[in-house]
């Protein structure tokens, strides 16, 4: 490693997650979490070669089956297959959610830590404007850009997936800015002045060398746990969306949009079409919160008391 | 073994890792505390003076695991009593002044109410008679105009200030028979630590208190004690009178920490 | 002191809202494109639809209609709503009592139930009550709330028969009382209808519970984490030290000291709720502002849509305005 990296290695946060790579000590909660979502993950790949029924035909059942050895999950009011659709439908939930929390990361933590690092009039006006920003109800926005946007976009980007996907990963990812924004912001205006980045400096590394090589990777713990629980937050924004109705065709099998159509089914006594979509979500969702939890306690220098 | 208040015999222990794995601090530690003797316990950091302290009010970190010991108070093992009768002695027989006297305190509660809360778990009665005890208080320590001072809150108090309050409350509000201080002049400036060293011991030598003073600062300890326990990795070095180890220390641990701090050419 | 700093963080409150104005002005009406279409009978003629843009206040260039909207809004004007043809200030009055309404019972749920776990779970850390609170929290958390009401629905309703279906804030064909404060907890009493207070507070239940439920979750986890961390400071050691038992240990300090972060926490959920439960309200068909931001987003209702996010915004701004007002009067130390 040449001298100019090694100066970022000496400083304190750093070390503790070394120490902590060489030595995983994984907690129940990461142990959870972690296998959910491998599996949730497994079951999207699966989906794309193999599905119990075809999750988008209707007619298969009589419309309504209840749970059943045929069909383990029921069927919904069309007689589509629940647990295809189910399947199927991780590849929205996840899909959707880990796209957008990846591009708000990515672009987050970028202007983030341009405006932590030079600080002065460019971090004032980012701040105020990510105030503004955010003084927007998000679900609000997100509900006005989706429904509107369309099919405009779609002439740009052709996607086997669908038209309203893209707009509703855009969407999110965009909500999801500002908060990424201002904790990169944070972590790296708060280490600017310490040593190791004096040191940094010293030895010759230009100011956004400075800023991504050194200082960033020091901030690792908080936003990994940071990130994962703003994807818990994605997915939930994602189920509502298309429990709304927005961004998606009515027949995608994404699990907002089938809670939504099963609302009638509650009302006469076939719950199961409304129930699992929402199981599905509050492990998608679960799953992310805890390793987001098991994260921070990790990387929290505090712990080594 | 009398004019022993407290005996610590062979108390030994480890820090448990998160991971289960131990490592051991303390070996086979051993020391008295004179009745009405100020005693200096000194070494420098993770020398594990403070972890013995604590270990005496029973309020150890909860990753710190005893391995063998006991610790003797009036000839009662205190390692051996429960929660309840811990609860009985703390404050009212045994008590503690910690370092940094400003986090040491609650930074929501006033600073009279805090000494107040304390009279009245010690003492009993009510409100405003706990009230006035903690004022009065706060005046023996020497803070002016301790009625404003009382309706204040901690951060608003300087450092060398907090740590009369907390000497305040550990010696005056509690009756202790014993107080042990935690590095208390540490992190203050060196006027302030003459300051606050000359109250500790006017404490000491007024009220017959038996005092344990733990500290790195061999400076301090020179001119105030009567008795020094010299602490180095989580062993007993030397014990003796202050008078001895400072003009006779025997252990090349001792001497070097005299050295260091060039007290040799002033006890010589 | 503490009177300029209130100001200077109200003054804050003017640029922001201006900031949201002007974005939601422009946001919906390049998003949302031209609502003529929605409000021109399907054969009309080029002329009738001009005729009718220009009714709708469309004709103008754009900048000129976004500074007629400031202008009007300066006399507190917010316009007229395509949809219901009366002014938006007064739809956005109708409908805020019964968002608040809601919001207020199901945000006091949340805390009577919330905080409490939150101090169980803290006490016995570790143990099985924690693991239980934990668990329930992070169900509370990572489920969506419109799947918490439909299965409430199912169960109290559809099942047990022990509540009444989501049909909005009284039974259907019900009359509501004369309105006094819109508050039907309170009109019906004021009107001196008993039974029909219990209707209304029948109707109330489920969503309430909802609310209850998912608000109860973040207090908790937020409660006992301020907590644990409380219990490991150095003050508590102190208190510790001078002998004070475990009940005041508990009760008396340390969770007044993690009421701290809880306070920010509830300031955050209430600005939300306040701004309108979407997903809540279509559920159970109540008639508050969420409802009615959806049908505008819907219609294109651009009068409506602007009025309704100035007033979520302003929410926002002004919860977090009451729980930094409130921070200084909880925490001494931003007062210095």
């Amino acid at each position: 490693m040449s001298p100019r990296d090694a100066v970022g290695e000496i400083s304190p946060e750093l070390g503790a997650i070394r120490q902590v790579r060489r030595r995983p000590k994984l907690s129940w909660s990461m142990r959870i979490g972690g296998a959910v979502l491998i599996f949730y993950v497994a079951v999207a790949l699966i989906s794309l070669v193999w599905t119990p029924y075809d999750p988008l035909t209707p007619g298969i059942g009589d419309g309504y089956d209840a749970p059943s050895a045929a069909f383990l999950l029921g069927t919904d009011r069309l007689g589509s297959d629940m647990l295809s659709r189910l399947m199927v439908g991780a590849r929205y939930n996840l899909g959707i959610t880990l796209t957008a929390v990846t591009i708000a990361l990515c672009i987050g933590t970028t202007i983030g830590v341009i405006a932590g690092y030079h600080g002065g009039a460019i971090d004032t006006v980012v701040l105020r404007a990510v105030e503004i920003f955010q003084a927007f109800p998000g679900l609000l926005f997100a509900m006005l850009v989706v429904q509107a946007v369309g099919p405009g976009i779609v002439m740009l980007v052709v996607q086997a997936v669908g038209p309203g996907i893209v707009n509703v990963i855009l969407v999110l990812s965009f909500v999801g800015i500002p908060d990424y924004l201002r904790l990169a912001r944070g972590e790296i205006h708060s280490r600017r002045s310490w040593q190791y980045a004096e040191a940094a400096r010293m030895v010759g590394n230009p100011p956004w060398r400075v800023a991504f090589r050194h200082l960033l990777p020091n901030s690792i713990g908080p936003l990994l746990a940071f990130t994962s629980i703003n994807a818990a937050f994605v997915a939930l924004i994602t189920a509502s969306l298309g429990f709304l109705g927005l961004g998606l065709g009515p027949n995608t099998p994404e699990w907002g949009n089938m809670i939504a159509r099963g609302q009638d089914g509650v009302m006469t006594g076939q719950w199961w079409v409304s129930f699992f979509p929402g199981l599905a979500i509050l492990g998608l969702t679960g799953a992310f919160y805890l390793l987001g939890d098991a994260i921070s306690d990790l990387t929290d220098p505090r712990r080594r008391r | 073994m009398s004019g022993e208040l407290l005996e610590i015999e062979n108390y030994s222990g480890a820090f448990r890792s998160p991971t289960g794995e131990l490592t051991p601090v303390l070996h086979e530690v051993s020391y008295r505390l004179k009745a009405g003797a100020l005693t200096a316990v000194v070494g420098e950091t993770g020398s594990g003076k403070s972890l013995v302290a604590l270990s005496v009010l029973g309020i150890q970190p909860p990753s710190f695991v005893r391995s063998s010991g006991r610790i003797l108070f009036r000839g009662v093992d205190l390692l051996g009593l429960d929660e309840k009768a811990m609860r009985k002695i703390r404050g009212a027989e045994i008590s503690m002044v910690f370092q940094d006297a400003r986090a040491a305190l609650n930074p929501v509660f006033t600073v009279g109410r805090q000494l107040a809360d304390v009279y009245q778990l010690q003492h009993g009665g009510g409100r405003s008679a706990a009230m006035k005890q903690a004022i009065e208080a706060l005046r023996r320590v020497s803070i002016p105009e301790p009625a404003r001072r009382a309706r204040q809150y901690p951060h608003e108090f300087s450092g060398g200030m907090a740590q009369r309050a907390m000497i305040a409350m550990a010696a005056l509000i509690c009756e202790p028979s014993l107080l042990i201080l935690d590095e208390p002049t540490t992190g203050l400036d060196v006027t302030i630590q003459s300051d606050i060293m000359e109250l500790i011991t006017d404490l000491c030598r007024v009220g017959g208190l038996t005092t344990c003073l733990i500290t790195h600062d061999l400076g301090i300890v020179a001119e105030t004690c009567d008795e020094v326990v010299v602490m180095n990795a989580g062993r007993v070095v030397e014990t003796g009178s202050a008078q001895a180890i400072f003009t006779q220390p025997q252990d090349p641990y001792t001497r070097r920490l005299l050295a260091a701090s060039q007290l040799v050419e002033a006890a010589a | 002191m503490r009177a300029r700093m209130i100001l200077r963080r109200l003054l804050w409150v003017f640029p922001v809202a201006f900031g949201v104005v002007t974005l939601t002005f422009f946001m919906a009406r390049v998003f949302n494109g031209d609502p003529t279409e929605l409000y021109a009978p399907p054969e009309a003629t080029d002329a009738l639809r001009a005729q009718i843009r220009a009714q709708l206040g469309l004709a103008d260039p754009l900048p000129v209609q976004y500074f007629h909207y400031l202008a009007e809004l300066l006399r507190f004007n917010l316009g007229t709503s395509f949809t219901t043809g009366q002014s938006v200030a007064s739809d956005l009055s109708d409908r805020l009592p019964a968002t608040l309404e809601l919001g207020l019972v199901g945000l006091t749920l949340g805390i009577v139930v919330g905080i409490p776990l939150g101090v169980i779970a803290a006490v016995n850390r570790e143990r099985w009550p924690d693991f239980l609170v934990r668990g329930a929290t992070l169900s509370g958390m990572a489920l969506p709330q419109f799947w918490v009401g439909l299965v409430l629905i199912g169960i109290f309703f559809v099942n047990l028969h022990l509540l009444p279906g989501p049909v909005g804030r009284l039974p259907i064909g019900v009359a509501l009382p004369p309105r006094v404060t819109g508050f039907l907890l309170i009109d019906t009493l004021l009107a001196g209808e008993p039974a029909l207070w219990w209707l209304s507070v029948r109707q109330l239940a489920l969503p309430a519970l909802t609310l209850g439920f998912s608000t109860a979750a973040p207090i908790a986890r937020v409660t006992r984490s301020a907590m644990v961390e409380a219990m490991q400071s150095d003050y508590i050691r102190t208190a510790i030290a001078m002998g004070h038992g475990r009940r005041v240990v508990w009760f008396r300090y340390s969770l007044r000291n993690a009421l701290l972060p809880v306070v920010t926490l509830i300031g955050g959920i209430a600005g939300h709720i306040f701004a309108g439960a979407v997903l809540l309200e279509s559920i159970f068909a109540w008639p508050g502002l969420g409802q009615y931001a959806l049908q505008a987003i819907e219609r294109s209702d651009f009068a409506a849509l602007q009025g309704f996010v100035i007033y979520a915004s302003l929410l926002y701004v002004l919860a977090f305005l009451l729980v930094d007002i409130l921070y200084m009067f909880i925490d001494p130390r931003t007062r210095a």
